[in-house]
Parts: C-alpha cells; sequence; structure tokens
C-alpha cells in the first residue's frame, strides 16, 4: 500500500514536472533565436558627392527613392518616389532601376536591369550621385530594433543540449504512457526510441552534413510533433508511428525547401510552373476526389490518401512572395488574386470551407504585404462575407453548426457534441492533466485532429495545451521581428505569411473545438494527426528558417 | 524592406486576436470548469467508478448514508431507508440531478481545478458531506406513503434544518433499475424529486393563502358570515362546495374548507390584493434550499374574469404549488410571518468545502405576511385541528393545519396536508402531498402521524 502511494506520488510529481518543463523548452528555444546575432551596424555607406549627406545601408534589400517611407530616403524632386532597389546576393552588391522617370545610372551609364557595384562606384539618382563606401565608414549609431537590442553574438544554449531537453521530456511522456490506468507496457518506450533516432538525425543531417549552426526552429518543430506522436501512443499506436514517417518526410521537404528557395532570383522562374502545377492539383481532387466527413479533399493513391490542399498551402505562399525589385516593378496583383481565387474556389466546391477560410486570410496577409493596400483588404474581405453567407443559405448543415454556437450545453447530444466533450475533458484535465494515455476525449471521433487541443489538455493539462499554442503563435512574433534582417523581401514576406497561415489554422482548431468560433475540421499543426498536413507544416517552417539571415550563412564557416 | 516589416502588421495583429481568444478561452474554463466538469458522459466521474474515493455522506445523527468501500460505493444498510433517501443522497449515476451526490459530486470526490480529476485513487482526499436529514424519519415517511405517488417535507422552521424529505416513485439506489422504452411507464418521473422538483394543484391548501390576504385586506372579515347553498353561481358558471354549509363565520369556512365562502372572500379581496399576497408568498417565484431551486409555483389571476378569480382563490384555476415551499408558508406562519428557509447540507468544518459548497443556512427569508396575519392565521389552523382534524392525527402534537382535495383534470384529485407543531421542543413544519390521493384529510393523515412519531422520538434523543 505505501509503495502504491510512493508510484503515485511519483506519477504526479511528474505530471507538475512536465508544463515547467515544457515552459523550459520553449523559452529555450526562442531565446536561442535571438542570440547568435551579428551586431546591426550599417553593411555599406552612400555618401552625397555634393553634400556630403551619409546614408547608412542597413537591409540586405533597400529602396532608394523620394518617398518617406523608403529606406534610403533622398529628398530631391527629380528622383522618383520608388526609383530604384540597391540589393545584396551572394556574389556582391547589385543596383535595379524600379521603372524610375529618370533613371539610374552607374559611374555615369545608364543601367538596364541588374547591374553589379563596387566600393567606390557612383550611383546617380535623378540629381542625386551616390559614392559607395564601406559600412565602417558611417559614424552613426544606430538604433536596433528591440528585439535585436539585447542580442549576443553567441548562441544561448548549445543545439544539442536543446535537443537532449526536448528528448528527455518525451521519454517522460513516455514514461507516463507506461503507466498509464488502462494498459501498462513498455510499447511506449519503443516508440519514442524511433522517435528520438528521428530526431537526432535530422540533427545529424542538419548540423554535421549541412553544417548549420542553428538548429532551434527545427527544434521547436520536433519538439510538438514529437509530443503529439507521444500521445497517440495509447490511442491508436500504429498511428503514432504513420505520424512518425510523415513528419520524417516533411523534415526532408524542410531541407529540400530551404535548398530550393536558396537564391531568391532564380525561384522566379518557378512561379509560374508551380501556380500551374497547384491548380492542376486542386483540378486532379476536385475529379478524383473522395468524400470524408463531409468534404471531398482526399484522393487516394494506392493505399495512401493525400489531401493536395494541404501541399498547395506551400505553393500559395510560395507564388505570393517577391524580391523588393520585383516588388516594385510590378505592383499589379491581378495574377494573384486570380490564382487565390481559384483555390478558395476549388477548396469550397469540395466542401472544405476552413481550408478555404485559412487560403483567404493567408491570401489578405500576401496582399496587403505586398501592396500596402488597405482598399483591397477592405473589398476581399466584403466579398467573401457575401460568400459566407451564400455558403451558410446553401450548405445547411455549416449553419447547424451557427445553431448551436455559444449553446454547447442545448446541443451536448447533437450539434455540439464534440465541443460539449472537449469543453469538459478539457476541465476535468486540471493544470497539470489526468496523464498521458488516461483521457477519455481520445474515445471521441476526431479526438486526434480536429479536438487534439482538448486531448493536450485533458492528459497534459492546460498549461501545456496553452505553452503549445504559444509556442505556434509566436513563430508570427518572430517572423515579424526578423523581417528586415532577411536577406530578401521573398522570405520576410513568406516567413510572415506562413507563420500567419500556422497561426491561422491553429485559432480555427482551437477555437472550433472549444466554442469560441463555430467551426471546425483543421488541423492543429504539428500536433494533430495527419500525414499531408504535418509534412506541409514542416514545409510552411521551411520559409521561417529561411527568412533567418544566418540559415545561408553560417553553413560556409 | 521597412515597408515590408510596416505591413507585417496585419498578421500581428491577428496574432494579438488569437492570444485574446485564447485568453477568453482561459477565463472561461477558471470561471465554469466546475459546470463543464458535472455532465452525465464524464468518463471520469461517471458510474461507480467516479465515486470511488468519494467521501462520506451523514445524516443529522451521523448515520452514514453513503460511503465507498474497496472503491465502490455503498449505501445504508436497510432498503426502504436507501428508498427513502434516494432523491436526497442520489446513486452513482447523475440521473438524479438535485441529489447530493450529483450536485455535489466534484466536492465529494475532492474536485478542484487545479488537480483535476485525475489524481492517483491512494492521493484522492474526498470530502465528507453532513446532511440535516434524519434517516429514521425519512424510513418512516417512506414506510406510510407506501407505493403512493408524491412527497413528504419535515423541516425545523426556527433552525431551518430538512429533516424529512420524501420523493415517490423511488428505487432502490443499490440496485438502479435499468430503463428501457418497456418499462419507462413504470418509472415515468423517478428521477424528479417531487418535494422540490415539482408542482401540483393545491386545491384547499391555498385557503390559508386566500385567508392570510382576507386578513390583511378587509378589516370586518371576522364579523362577516356567508351563505353556502351547495354551490355559487359566478358569471354563469358554478362554482361548488363538497357539502352545504347553510350560514357559515370566516373561521368556521376556513376549518370546514368551504368554497362557496372562499369565492367570496376571494372576490371581495380582489385580483389585485390577491395577486400581491400570493407572490408575497413565494408564487412564481422560487426558493434556493442549499444549491437546489425549488419548482417554481404558480398564481396569475392578471387576466382572470371573476369566476376564474373565485376559482383561484379555492386553489383551482391554474394555481400550482410545490410541497416544499408549501412548508416554507407554514414555517413563516409559525415564525410570525417571516420564514426560516430550510437547509441540507451542514455547515463544513474543511476550508477546502467552503470553497465551492454552500453549507449552512438559518437564513430568514423575506417575510411572507404581517405578524397579526400570521398569529390569526395560525390560530384559525389550530382550530381547523381542534374542530376537525383531531391531535390524534399529529402524533398528539399541537398541531395547526388545513387538508386540501385538489381536483386534476383525470383521475382522482391530489391529496395534501400543510401545517406545523406550535410547539418550543417540538418546532416543526411540514407538507404532504399525494398524487391521485383521493380525499386530502384520510389519505394524508396516516403520512403525517407516522413521519411525526419518528420526529418525535428523534428529536426527544437530540434533547437528551
Amino acid at each position: 500500500m505505501d509503495l502504491q502511494i510512493v508510484m503515485d506520488a511519483s506519477v504526479v510529481a511528474l505530471r507538475i514536472l512536465l508544463p515547467i518543463y515544457a515552459m523550459v523548452i520553449v523559452y529555450q528555444c526562442y531565446k536561442s533565436m535571438r542570440h547568435h546575432r551579428r551586431a546591426e551596424k550599417p553593411l555599406l555607406t552612400l555618401e552625397d558627392v555634393f553634400t556630403g549627406q551619409k546614408y547608412p545601408v542597413v537591409f540586405w534589400e533597400n529602396s532608394i527613392g523620394r518617398s518617406k517611407r523608403s529606406d534610403i530616403c533622398i529628398q530631391n524632386e527629380t528622383v522618383s518616389r520608388d526609383h530604384s532597389v540597391l540589393l545584396r546576393r551572394e556574389d556582391g552588391w547589385f543596383i535595379t532601376d524600379t521603372k524610375s522617370k529618370a533613371g539610374t545610372y552607374v559611374n555615369g551609364k545608364k543601367t538596364r536591369g541588374r547591374v553589379k557595384v563596387m566600393i567606390d562606384d557612383e550611383i546617380s539618382v535623378g540629381s542625386t550621385t551616390l559614392a559607395v563606401r564601406r559600412g565602417s565608414e558611417y559614424s552613426e549609431e544606430i538604433k536596433p530594433s528591440w528585439y535585436f537590442s539585447k542580442a549576443k553574438t553567441k548562441p544561448s544554449i548549445k543545439q544539442y543540449k536543446l535537443m537532449i531537453l526536448i528528448t528527455v521530456f518525451h521519454l517522460l511522456m513516455a514514461l507516463a504512457a507506461c503507466f498509464s490506468n488502462e494498459i501498462q507496457d513498455f510499447r511506449p518506450l519503443v516508440v519514442w526510441g524511433f522517435l528520438t533516432a528521428l530526431g537526432w538525425t535530422f540533427f545529424f543531417v542538419s548540423t554535421v552534413i549541412l553544417k548549420r549552426v542553428n538548429f532551434e526552429l527545427e527544434a521547436l518543430g520536433f519538439f510538438l510533433t514529437g509530443l503529439g506522436i507521444m500521445l497517440l501512443v495509447r490511442q491508436v499506436e500504429r498511428q503514432a508511428y504513420t505520424q512518425m514517417i510523415t513528419a520524417a518526410m516533411g523534415m526532408v521537404l524542410f531541407m529540400f525547401l530551404i535548398k530550393f528557395i536558396e537564391n531568391p532570383d532564380r525561384v522566379k522562374k518557378y512561379r509560374t510552373i508551380i501556380m500551374i502545377g497547384a491548380v492542376a492539383f486542386l483540378a486532379i481532387n476536385l475529379v478524383f476526389g473522395k468524400i470524408q466527413h463531409g468534404a471531398a479533399n482526399w484522393i487516394s493513391i494506392g493505399s495512401f490518401t493525400i489531401q493536395p490542399s494541404e501541399f498547395v498551402k506551400i505553393a500559395f505562399i510560395f507564388v505570393g512572395a517577391a524580391t523588393l525589385d520585383q516588388l516594385q516593378t510590378s505592383k499589379n496583383l491581378l495574377e494573384y488574386i486570380i490564382f487565390s481565387a481559384v483555390c478558395v474556389g476549388a477548396l469550397a466546391i469540395m466542401g472544405d470551407f476552413g481550408t478555404g477560410l485559412i487560403f483567404f486570410v493567408t491570401f489578405l496577409f500576401i496582399a496587403f504585404m505586398r501592396s500596402g493596400d488597405f482598399k483591397t483588404i477592405i473589398l476581399a474581405v466584403t466579398a467573401a462575407v457575401f460568400a459566407g453567407a451564400m455558403v451558410l443559405k446553401f450548405k445547411p448543415y455549416i449553419a447547424d453548426r451557427f445553431v448551436s454556437w455559444g449553446h454547447v450545453w442545448e446541443y451536448a447530444q447533437t450539434n455540439a457534441y464534440q465541443q460539449a466533450r472537449v469543453l469538459t475533458y478539457t476541465a476535468s484535465g486540471g493544470l497539470f492533466g489526468v496523464g498521458v494515455g488516461n483521457g477519455c476525449l481520445k474515445y471521441v471521433f476526431a479526438s486526434e485532429n480536429d479536438l487534439v487541443f482538448g486531448l493536450v489538455a485533458e492528459e497534459m493539462g492546460i498549461i501545456v495545451a496553452v505553452i503549445c499554442a504559444i509556442a505556434i503563435g509566436g513563430l508570427v512574433l518572430y517572423s515579424r521581428a526578423i523581417t528586415t534582417r532577411s536577406r530578401s523581401t521573398f522570405y520576410s514576406i513568406s516567413a510572415c505569411c506562413a507563420a500567419g497561415l500556422l497561426l491561422f489554422q491553429m485559432a480555427l482548431n482551437i477555437f472550433g473545438a472549444t466554442d469560441i468560433l463555430p467551426l471546425t475540421g483543421v488541423t492543429l499543426p504539428f500536433i494533430s494527426l495527419g500525414g499531408s498536413s504535418m509534412i506541409s507544416c514542416w514545409g510552411l517552417l521551411a520559409f521561417i528558417k529561411a527568412a533567418d539571415e544566418r540559415t545561408y550563412a553560417m553553413r560556409r564557416k | 524592406m521597412k515597408r515590408t516589416w510596416t505591413r507585417s502588421i496585419l498578421v500581428y495583429i491577428v496574432a494579438l486576436a488569437f492570444f485574446a481568444g485564447l485568453a477568453t478561452f482561459c477565463a472561461r474554463l477558471v470561471l465554469n470548469n466546475e459546470a463543464w466538469v458535472q455532465q452525465p458522459y464524464n468518463g471520469h466521474t461517471a458510474g461507480s467508478g467516479g465515486l470511488a474515493m468519494a467521501g462520506k455522506i451523514y445524516d443529522r445523527n451521523g448515520t452514514v448514508l453513503a460511503y465507498t468501500e474497496d472503491g465502490e460505493r455503498k449505501y445504508h444498510d436497510d432498503y426502504l431507508t436507501r428508498c427513502s433517501l434516494l432523491h436526497v443522497v442520489g446513486d452513482n449515476s447523475l440521473n438524479i440531478s438535485t441529489a447530493i451526490q450529483s450536485l455535489y459530486r466534484t466536492q465529494l470526490t475532492g474536485f478542484n481545478y487545479i488537480w483535476g480529476l485525475g489524481m492517483p485513487e491512494s492521493l484522492k482526499q474526498g470530502n465528507d458531506i453532513n446532511l440535516t436529514i434524519d434517516a429514521d424519519i425519512n424510513r418512516a415517511a417512506q414506510e406510510a406513503m407506501g407505493d403512493q405517488e408524491g412527497a413528504v417535507v419535515v423541516y425545523n422552521y426556527k433552525t431551518g434544518e430538512l429533516l424529512c424529505s420524501v420523493s415517490n416513485k423511488t428505487y432502490d439506489p443499490a440496485d438502479p433499475p435499468e430503463i428501457t422504452e418497456e418499462n419507462e411507464e413504470e418509472y415515468d418521473g423517478v428521477y424528479l424529486d417531487h418535494a422540490i422538483s415539482s408542482e401540483y394543484t393545491p386545491g384547499s391548501v391555498f385557503k390559508l393563502v386566500t385567508t392570510a390576504a382576507a386578513l390583511e385586506y378587509i378589516d370586518d372579515i371576522k364579523e362577516q358570515t356567508f351563505h353556502c347553498s351547495g354551490s355559487v353561481e359566478i358569471l354563469g358558471n358554478d362554482v361548488n362546495c363538497h357539502s352545504v354549509h347553510g350560514d357559515i363565520s370566516f373561521e368556521e369556512a376556513l376549518s370546514q374548507s368551504c368554497n362557496v365562502a372562499f369565492a367570496e372572500i376571494t372576490l371581495q379581496v380582489g385580483a389585485e390584493h390577491m395577486q400581491e399576497v400570493a407572490e408575497k408568498m413565494g408564487f412564481n417565484s422560487n426558493f434556493l434550499i442549499s444549491d437546489v431551486p425549488t419548482a417554481v409555483s404558480h398564481y396569475d389571476v392578471t387576466e382572470a374574469d371573476d369566476n376564474q378569480l373565485a376559482w383561484s382563490g379555492i386553489g383551482q384555476y391554474t394555481d400550482l404549488a410545490n410541497p416544499m415551499q408549501m412548508a416554507i408558508i407554514c414555517g413563516a406562519i409559525a415564525n410570525g410571518g417571516q420564514p426560516v428557509i430550510p437547509y441540507l447540507v451542514e455547515e463544513s468544518s474543511s476550508i477546502f468545502d467552503q470553497l465551492g459548497l454552500s453549507s449552512g443556512g438559518g437564513e430568514l427569508g423575506d417575510r411572507m405576511m404581517p405578524e397579526e396575519v400570521a398569529k390569526e392565521l395560525g390560530s384559525m389552523m389550530r382550530y381547523t385541528v381542534e374542530t376537525h382534524y383531531g391531535d390524534s392525527t399529529f402524533a398528539g402534537l399541537p398541531a395547526c393545519a388545513k387538508s386540501g382535495t385538489a381536483e386534476v383534470g383525470e383521475g382522482e384529485p391530489n391529496a395534501w396536508i400543510v401545517g406545523y407543531i406550535d410547539s418550543e421542543e417540538y418546532p416543526l413544519a411540514f407538507a404532504v402531498v399525494v398524487e391521485h390521493g383521493g380525499w386530502g384529510l384520510s389519505t394524508t393523515s396516516p403520512i403525517i402521524d407516522a413521519t411525526l412519531e419518528a420526529a418525535i422520538l428523534s428529536l426527544d434523543a437530540d434533547a437528551q
């Protein structure tokens, strides 16, 4: 009997430990992202040869123009508002004229296309001539943004230590699962073994073969992925292995994408192909789609079923992003609007309104980041509200969900069956959860994907559930903080929008399951069971990784 | 690139909105977790397993009514006692939603949100609950009720302790029936605590309300004489009396329960004052007994014509009363017009209990009638017992009471008796209702007699 109490006490102690531990891991991941950064110093200095005024060049891509919001603002009537773009690439500095009236000259020669500039070259925009000097010639202090204000040049934690922390966390989850109420065996440890092998292989490839110094973003993704997999062990063990295989595929895609978009200028060539490919993929889905749970968003290849819309998400971001000189030369959004409308329309026909909404919101993010035009956004939202009203009219089962919205307990056995269970079991979990494998929500349909937030909250407690949400939501704050430190607007736009997409998808998942919003049917990034979703999450994470200027730089050392 | 940064504000705003939504959810969780947990389908609490580490439930004498042994929920040894307490204590399921084991399940099992429902059994600390109920009185009332459907309520009108609460139909919580489509008629309404959650046509017991209204609003009511010829025609329709009383005084009208006289009195009081007095006595509202609200009783003559008003004054028309409420009215009369609201759960010593559990009682309710009215009404009820029912109906105690035979649409009328004991030693207020029981007094008197007999034994034992 005494032994029983000791055992039980240690089980409870473990449960209390896990949330604190999860907090430490997420904190360390984000802390590490902030550190190991170069100091805020100008990369070049531009010196007005007539007035001697010095302009610091601090970004990888800099707009030169009369507009106050230009990165290098030259107050001279002969300079166009968005005159040209000075950008840095692997092989040096270049200048591109962006349809200015007066043109851009280097050493007196009119530029056409991208022209390389060297130190002491003279760039003429309108009647202003700027000499290119070294960054060190700019003596004034530049105030860094808050995110980099305390950045150190050393990493805050050795990356392998971060991985050890995460591995031990997963081990503790596995141990908790071993001593679950219903089944006691050591199978969870086997799953943990494979999971750990996967994680460390990924780490090895990244640091040793690809020679990347930083691994914190990948570590964060691995932490969340592993958490989802360990929760699956006592639910459908076989699925835990499936999930692991798709996670591995996701990691491969992650590495491939980073390599693929290494040169932001070269990817432009693939833009049209990818756009056509994405539309074709959705078209195949429309023709051969299989209806599952009210939406025909699946196609089967042999024994596999895949969800094309998940992969199109990556294409959607890819097509939307562009480098600064591309942005300034082609301000027309029409092509992208049509592409978006086709994607959202296809999803609506399939009946996958959750994903359709995600695409629409991502479209808003991208359209606004490209154009900065509020009118377009308002117009698009108005159109969407009308479309939404039509959907409610013609798809009564969606309207049903609206009826029970906010009245979960009245519809606890009918329309709001799942939401009622999520709330009950979330509350039953308390702060620290009932223990891995001891939940009751796992017997409810879709608990491992649509309702997974409730599953995490029930088995591991609300603290861990909220930490997971913060970990994913934090990607937006991170992506925004590093916007100006990216190597191109292509990366910063794609990172912000990919993070925004993940965040919005998570919002739909969590708020749908907890009756804050009347929607269900999308997955919680990284944690939900779902192969296509898992792969696409890792693909989207690649955009955020690529926006980090260290990603491509460090590996040369 | 500065522009790109500025424009990322949209994503940033959406992120802030998300965190706001997450905070909203967490706030809802903190505020409502108990309500969310207490759902009949909750796998962590449903069934005997949910009560595996629950605390004990005691009656006022320390008798254990429910306890857990080796992970199994057990109830009082005596079959009849178990049946009589079903609606107070509850069973393993959450079907009887007003019972202690449903309503206070989270407290019994030691739920608090910090730990959730996942604590290992050996570390769970269930809380005990002490009730004001007396198992012996309850058993006696149950035995006297037999198979008759209805409710018995007895409470101490000085302290508010609820001593006896029986609701029929019932079943044995140690061996709950499986209710299927075939036998659902047999168990119709079995999950309802009739003492608290049901309402019945009051019939003549409503005359107490009419009498109180007359005493308050008709100055010469005691000097008036009424004439009963067996019925009276009002607006072309008869109001019938069960007998021909001839010339009859106000006091005799109550003791003989003359409908013709009371029809007249009601019309004299008038709809407005009838409505006001009835509502002061708790009609159209309810009372909280520990955490359980009584069923909302009904009295509405705002749209009634004179015939309907007359019927309403003798407890017919659309009138509905709840047994607990009738006992409270009698308690108020005994207390000089202001009732002590009954309660079921004794004050708990543990600080944890006090966080979520409303326990203890003895609170005064709103005044129901002026003190003089209460006094007059009490002596008229006493007169009724002395001249008609006899103290022997009430185990020899000096009772003040009123019986009622309420006509209901179909079948036999509902039988009622309500009243109180005018005694320092036995300050008891009571209400008994038997559905389709027939004649009020003859049906209810064996029940109230047996119940009070047991109450005397219990209170005598307390006094020693």
